[in-house]
């Protein structure tokens, strides 16, 4: 209820302030996913909104929820199940200059770039979650620096380091803990390498280490990701490439909307293995390749199709996936409706 | 649990169906006579960074009202830890 109270508080703020040209705004995702797994069915309606409330020219108050199905036949033939509710974040945002912003609330955790960067569902190029993010958390409740900028021609530097609290409370589960990201990326050449690490403050004081590179080349529409991740639990990384078919010079109607995805990735099981059924981790060493394909209707509506193989000692099994996915984003100030 | 997943599903269609009508037409749409030069040079240099920054995970320019967008941008300023000058190019760029 706090957090609504917060929400509705700043888009009063927002009110009273709108000399400031940027208005609040609810965007996000709706998924619907369908997955079989080892012969398993299960339907995965999504919606995840996300609120953005501007305020005067450098604050910024955010936050995301994630609604998720997760629903599997009966034996009656119809699906059901439950539906779980997750606050990811809800921070707020002071852009204090050039080289530095805070922010302080609950934050997505900056390790690698699939938890900020790639999780939402309308960017992502699987459905299916990479094994390196239940490795390292998704989200912490703390304060957080960060920022990007330029230190030499055609070189960019961001960073974030943050710190987290512990909390038990449901739904604002984080852990105790400190850590930070730092990446460079090569705006030229559409290169980034980087890596992230985790101090954990109770109970072991573990580390986590992680690493990360991203390409795309601006001669060919191709994408290349990669992201490693160790931590006590165990040790993961994934390699995924995404090809448009836009240059492609036959059935340009159909083809220019198509992508062709693949990912390999792999987990080696660690040795506190007790709590990877929580965190959605394998308990055993576990490779997994898929290859899928994507098709934008829409630069906000995408259809999604993708076949897996996941190689373990429990068993080997297949995954497919087909889904899609719709982004939205509409005004809460009814002056920008046109 | 019933109730739960109804006001969900009512919810999500709702904000799917009004969001069909938030759009505007696209930010490349006006450009005029005596801001052709400058216009030009915008575009030229604010693609080159939206396809540097935002294209790496988006896909081409979303048709949002300028007002919306400069939202937007803040929100990636944050999010993908955008430099303070990629940012301004790129709304000029989007906005225009």
């Amino acid at each position: 209820m706090w957090i609504f109270l917060l929400l509705a508080t700043a888009v009063l703020c927002f009110a009273q302030d709108n000399n400031d040209r940027a208005v609040p705004l609810l965007s996000g995702t709706a998924a619907f996913v369908t997955n079989f797994d080892g012969g398993h069915a299960d339907v995965q309606p999504v919606f995840a909104p996300v609120l953005l409330v501007p305020i005067r020219q450098n604050w910024l108050i955010e936050g995301r929820g994630q609604f998720e199905g997760d629903f599997e036949r009966k034996d009656n033939g119809s699906f059901g199940g439950p539906v779980s509710s997750e606050l990811q974040y809800v921070q707020l945002d002071y852009i204090a200059n050039k080289y530095v912003t805070f922010s302080a609330g609950r934050y997505l955790t900056p390790f690698g770039i699939y938890n900020e960067r790639l999780y939402p569902l309308f960017i992502r190029n699987f459905q299916q979650e990479p094994f390196t993010l239940g490795l390292t958390g998704e989200s912490s409740d703390g304060a957080m620096l960060r920022g990007g900028f330029q230190i030499a021609d055609g070189v960019n530097l961001t960073y974030a380091t943050y710190f987290s609290t512990l909390s038990t409370v449901n739904k604002l589960y984080s852990d105790r803990a400190a850590g930070g990201r730092v990446s460079f990326y090569f705006p030229k050449r559409r290169f980034e390498i980087g890596s992230s690490w985790k101090h954990l403050l109770q109970e072991e004081r573990t580390n986590s280490y992680g690493a990360h590179l991203a390409w795309q080349p601006y001669s060919v529409p191709f994408d290349l990701r990669a992201e490693y991740a160790y931590d006590t639990k165990g040790k993961a990384y994934w390699i995924e490439s995404a090809y448009k078919l836009s240059s492609v010079p036959v059935g340009q109607a159909v083809t220019r909307h198509a992508q062709l995805v693949a990912r390999l990735q792999q987990f080696f099981i660690g040795k506190d293995i007790d709590e990877n059924d929580e965190y959605e981790l394998p308990d055993v060493r576990t490779t997994q390749v898929e290859g899928g394909l994507n098709y934008y209707f829409r630069d906000d509506v995408r259809a999604q199709a993708s076949y897996g193989r996941a190689f373990s000692i429990d068993g080997n099994r297949n995954i497919w996936t087909v889904g899609a996915t719709y982004r939205f984003a509409m005004p809460l100030w009814p002056g920008d409706w046109r | 649990m019933k109730l739960t997943r109804s006001l969900f599903c009512a919810v999500a269609l709702i904000l799917l169906c009004s969001s069909l009508f938030a759009g505007v037409p696209s930010p490349k749409a006006s450009s005029d006579g005596a801001h052709a030069n400058k216009g030009d040079e915008v575009s030229v240099e604010g693609e080159k960074r939206f396809r540097a920054n935002c294209g790496r995970c988006h896909q081409a320019p979303h048709k949002l009202s300028p007002a919306m967008m400069r939202t937007a941008i803040r929100h990636m300023r944050v999010r993908a830890n955008i430099t303070d000058e990629d940012m301004r190019v790129i709304l000029e760029y989007i906005t225009q």
